[in-house]
């Protein structure tokens, strides 16, 4: 289809103040919060299912790539048109549909800000569980995309354990509903197939989340250590001993500085890392837990436990850790976060391999991240500029991947694969293993329109 | 010579002769609504299903996969039973790991040696594993840790489903409420495809976002897209107390208003069934406990910390007589495990009173669970028709057993579920027919309408399974060739 003709169309669909095709708006739309580059042929801001179930079918028609975009806050190049197309910004679509009480349901339209969703509904006692760092700008469509988690996921689960039901638009623009508020029916899980395809199957266009009573009682608290192996090894004591604590964060005395030059949450400078270990749910026995983990800490040469004796305290741990890629990032120009995830008990081990590489590819190289889970993010820091410091930074991101593959993790434990992940999947998936992806995405996307270039590799030319 | 015979020469060279059997009290033994398989092969490991796959893939012959047979009356009939792929060697622990909470086991482990294994050094267990032991005795008992975990799931026929059985049919039970469903638990599988292909996804971790997730998909799908051979599985520590309480009310409203205002406090209860007095007699009686079943009864299941199983049972009785219970009963570990292990089996001994037994499960929105209950009761009343119900209030599913009692009531049952099924399908719901006589099989559909996803559903079928040789016709029909 020709480009004059194909800004008609779209414009027929959805208006002509949310159809963008200026050099201007392209450029912006080229990349996200990863290193990846691109460059879309326009961008849509649809309002409604039927906005994106006509674009679609226009798509499906022109064979023309469609990318749907949140607000562009992931980290693997999941929005970044690699081979051109329309950007379907959810941008307008960001009203909450329906908070269903009696059934503990919330439908949503994808653009709804994370935390906006949050928000609301805390006012009514309950809460939407997942928390990603980046819950202030990230969408719940985009959540949906990347199966996201967060701190408190270590309790709770994931997206994907929260998500009910989705209206999606399939690759020939027809408009489906999947699962709802039944929880349990027989079915293929498609549900559970779409959410973390990072926009490879279809999109979402309503999602229907689970939502839980906030609990009864919280206690957070900041355990100060003199050396990462020591808090490496609490994190796995802790749930050896049988306590799944709602969070377990980590971060080192790289990030501590930062988060405190910028934040200023009040935590110590000199130490070598912190824990965040926070615990919910019913008040009876919490006091009794919270013993037994300072008792595990002590075993592990603990300095000191804070306990956040108000509110006010507990947001000011937590503004900390949620702000910290925000106050690495002041340090360099760039900088760039490995998702790589292990089981637990590896931890200590898979920290020590990451501040050699740190050593041997001389680059500062920061850790925050969700402990409790196994899921590291070292953040590499560095001058996109500087071309050969760039190639050590690539170098170093896939060997910490190669060690997370070869102690039984894999290569993006919330992050995704995005286009950043494509050469390490061959580090976790046979060849046999992606050909039955690329099944599922043939029955998704017979010609191809999802976000093409993501998540699964092209096919190895048999001799090459 | 035929195409069976060949197929079963080419299976015993290719995994061993002792391991296909086409004696006929074997393949009875494997038969589906009737129809039993010409050959039935026990392969000892994901290797061995590769390569019979590949056999059956060449000569075209369909596929049964088999774990212990406790839910082969689920699902609609598959429209050809050739060859039975059975599970029942593929029985090895290969990864317990309980410092990092996870455990790696082949599909044809028993749910209950699970369990087993994962106890304390002091045989603290999430079943009873005194009455376990009489069944077997190569339970592992080494290497058990002071705390002890456990699998957080509680599916129907804990004591005899294999694990990959349960995982394949997504099956769950009461405590669902607390810990979550399958999908919940499996952090990875290895499979083997319909084309013959070993496919692995998912892992030892319990987050994990690197390529599709093919285990979801694998959940719950019948045995249509593949024989599921491995799974890793999400553990827990086991509870520091488990306790259960009964309480009985004279009616379904009164028991309804507990389990609400239950719901609505800050209690954290494992499950909170609603049960019929048949229900709670067949339960207690095959656990040997005491308690009678009221009219209508609500048990709650409370797994967690002393301090908090303590609270939550003085808080219910308070709350019980509130809301006018009748009676209550209080059972302590050695009497709550028992219970809700025989509560999974309340249609094995419902099977046993009548031989024309017809099985249900309705899902359902949550806060519809009450009306949907009445509804239920009162039109199997109405006829006489003895039945036995229990309800997952929360959890938005209720199970039934019609039990009817040697007249003749074919038409009367066809009716009755098809307007069930409308009222349930009307609120959004599902009815699914999960045992039912042969006869009655034929006017109702298993699961219904399958709805719009159906177009998706297809055409992952067919993408994955070209040639419909997996468990043709099990799911919604797919595939029926
Ligand atoms: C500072 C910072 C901190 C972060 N912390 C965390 C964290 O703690 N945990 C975590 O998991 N991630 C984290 N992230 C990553 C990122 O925020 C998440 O991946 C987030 O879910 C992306 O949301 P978004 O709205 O920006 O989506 P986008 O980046 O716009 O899109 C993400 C993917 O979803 C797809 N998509 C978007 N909308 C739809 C739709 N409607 N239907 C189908 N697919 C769709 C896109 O095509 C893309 O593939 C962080 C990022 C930053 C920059």
């Amino acid at each position: 289809m020709e480009r004059g003709e194909l800004l008609t169309s779209l414009k027929d669909i959805v208006g002509e103040e949310n159809v963008l095709s200026s050099e201007m708006d392209l450029a912006l739309y080229g990349y996200d919060a990863s290193l990846e580059r691109g460059k879309p042929d326009v961008v849509v801001l649809p309002g409604s299912t039927e906005d994106v179930s006509k674009v679609v079918k226009l798509a499906y028609r022109a064979k023309i790539p469609v990318i749907g975009r949140g607000s562009g806050t992931n980290l693997s190049g999941g929005t970044v048109p690699v081979k051109g197309g329309i950007v379907v910004h959810f941008s307008h679509m960001n009203r909450i549909i329906e908070i269903d009480i009696p059934n503990r349901t919330v439908t949503v339209e994808p653009g709804v800000i994370t935390l906006d969703l949050q928000n609301t509904i805390l006012k009514k006692g309950l809460q939407y569980a997942p928390d990603p760092a980046s819950q202030k700008v990230s969408t719940l469509g985009g959540n949906f995309g990347e199966n996201s988690g967060g701190p408190h996921c270590l309790k709770y689960g994931v997206t994907t354990n929260h998500v009910l039901g989705a209206e999606v638009v399939l690759f020939d623009g027809t408009v489906v509903w999947l699962g709802g508020k039944s929880p349990d029916q027989a079915s293929y899980d498609i549900t559970g197939l779409l959410v973390g395809s990072e926009g490879t199957l279809a999109i979402a266009t309503k999602i229907m989340l689970k939502i839980i009573p906030t609990p009864e009682a919280v206690k957070t608290m900041l355990a100060i250590y003199d050396s990462i192996e020591d808090a490496g090894n609490t994190v796995s004591a802790i749930i050896a001993e049988g306590i799944v604590p709602a969070t377990l964060e980590m971060m080192d005395n790289l990030v501590l500085k930062a988060v405190e030059d910028s934040v200023h949450a009040g935590y110590p400078m000199d130490a070598a890392a912190v824990l965040i270990i926070e615990l919910d749910g019913m008040a009876d026995g919490m006091e009794r837990q919270a013993g037994k983990i300072l008792e595990i800490c002590k075993r592990h040469r603990v300095r000191d436990v804070r306990l956040a004796k108000s509110d006010a305290e507990r947001a000011e741990l937590w503004a900390g850790r949620k702000g910290a890629f925000g106050a690495v990032a002041r340090l360099r120009p760039s900088y760039l976060v490995c998702d790589g995830t292990v089981p637990r008990t590896k931890l200590p081990e898979v920290l020590g391999k990451v501040i050699q590489i740190a050593k041997k590819y001389d680059l500062p190289i920061g850790n925050v991240f969700h402990a409790g889970d196994g899921n590291l993010h070292p953040l590499i820091l560095f001058d996109e500029r500087n071309k050969e410091e760039l190639a050590r930074v690539h170098k170093a991101a896939t060997e910490i991947l190669q060690i997370c593959a070869d102690v039984g993790g894999t290569i993006s434990g919330e992050h995704g694969i995005g286009t950043e992940k494509l050469k390490e999947m061959s580090f976790i998936f046979s060849e046999s293993d992606m050909h039955f992806m690329r099944d599922i995405k043939s029955a998704f996307d017979p010609v191809g329109i999802w976000n093409p270039g993501k998540v699964i590799p092209q096919r190895q030319a048999a001799n090459a | 010579m035929g195409k069976i015979e060949r197929l079963t020469g080419d299976l015993a060279s290719a995994i061993g002769r002792e391991r296909v059997k086409t004696d006929s009290d074997i393949t009875d033994r494997h038969a589906v609504g009737g129809l039993a398989p010409s050959v039935v092969a026990f392969p000892k490991d994901i290797k061995q299903v590769k390569e019979i796959v590949n056999l059956a893939v060449r000569d075209g012959v369909s596929i049964v996969p088999w774990g212990s047979g406790t839910k082969q009356c689920m699902g609609d009939l598959p429209s050809r039973v050739e060859l039975v792929i059975s599970t029942e060697k593929m029985n090895h622990m290969l990864d317990v790991d309980v410092a990092n909470l996870t455990i790696t086991v082949e599909s044809g482990v028993k749910f209950r040696d699970i369990q087993a294994r994962l106890a304390t050094q002091e045989d603290r267990c999430y079943l009873p594993l005194d009455e376990l032991g009489k069944e077997t005795d190569d339970i592992i008992c080494s290497e058990r840790t002071r705390s002890g975990c456990f699998l957080p799931l509680d599916p129907p026929f804990g004591d005899k489903a294999t694990i990959g059985g349960i995982i394949a049919a997504n099956s769950s039970g009461p405590r669902k409420l607390l810990y979550g469903l399958p999908r919940d638990m499996v952090l990875g599988v290895r499979f083997v495809t319909p084309k013959g292909e070993i496919v692995g996804a998912g892992g030892k971790t319990v987050k994990n976002v690197s390529g599709y997730d093919v285990s979801k998909l694998m959940i719950g799908s019948f045995g249509t897209l593949g024989i599921i051979c491995e799974m890793t599985l999400r553990l827990l520590p086991l509870p520091e107390r488990m306790e259960t309480m009964i309480l009985g009310f004279a009616s379904l409203s009164e028991a309804a208003r507990f389990a609400d205002a239950l719901l609505r406090t800050k209690l954290i209860p494992a499950a909170v069934e609603i049960m019929n007095a048949g229900a709670v007699d067949a339960v207690c009686a095959k656990a040997g406990i005491s308690a009678k079943g009221a009219t209508c009864n609500v048990a709650v299941a409370m797994e967690g910390f002393d301090e908090a199983v303590g609270r939550m049972k003085k808080e219910m009785a308070a709350m019980g007589e509130r809301f006018g219970a009748t009676a209550r009963a209080e059972l302590d570990e050695g009497g709550h495990n028992p219970f809700w292990l025989s509560f999974g089996n309340l249609r094995v001994m419902d099977k046993e009173k009548s031989n024309d037994i017809l099985s249900v499960r309705l899902s359902y929105p949550i806060s519809e669970w009450e009306k949907i209950y009445a509804i239920c009761d009162e039109t199997l009343a109405s006829e006489g028709l003895k039945h036995t119900m229990v309800c997952h209030a929360g959890s938005g599913v209720t199970a039934i057993d019609i039990m009817p009692d040697g007249k003749d009531r074919h038409d009367l049952l066809i009716q009755i579920i098809a307007s069930l099924r409308e009222g349930c399908e009307a609120k959004g719901g599902q009815l699914t027919v999960e045992c039912a006589p042969s006869q009655a099989r034929k006017s109702i559909t298993t699961f219904g309408r399958p709805g719009a996803v159906s177009v998706i559903m297809e055409r992952l079928k067919k993408a994955i399974d070209p040639s419909g040789i997996m468990n043709p016709g099990r799911f919604f029909s797919l595939t029926q060739q």
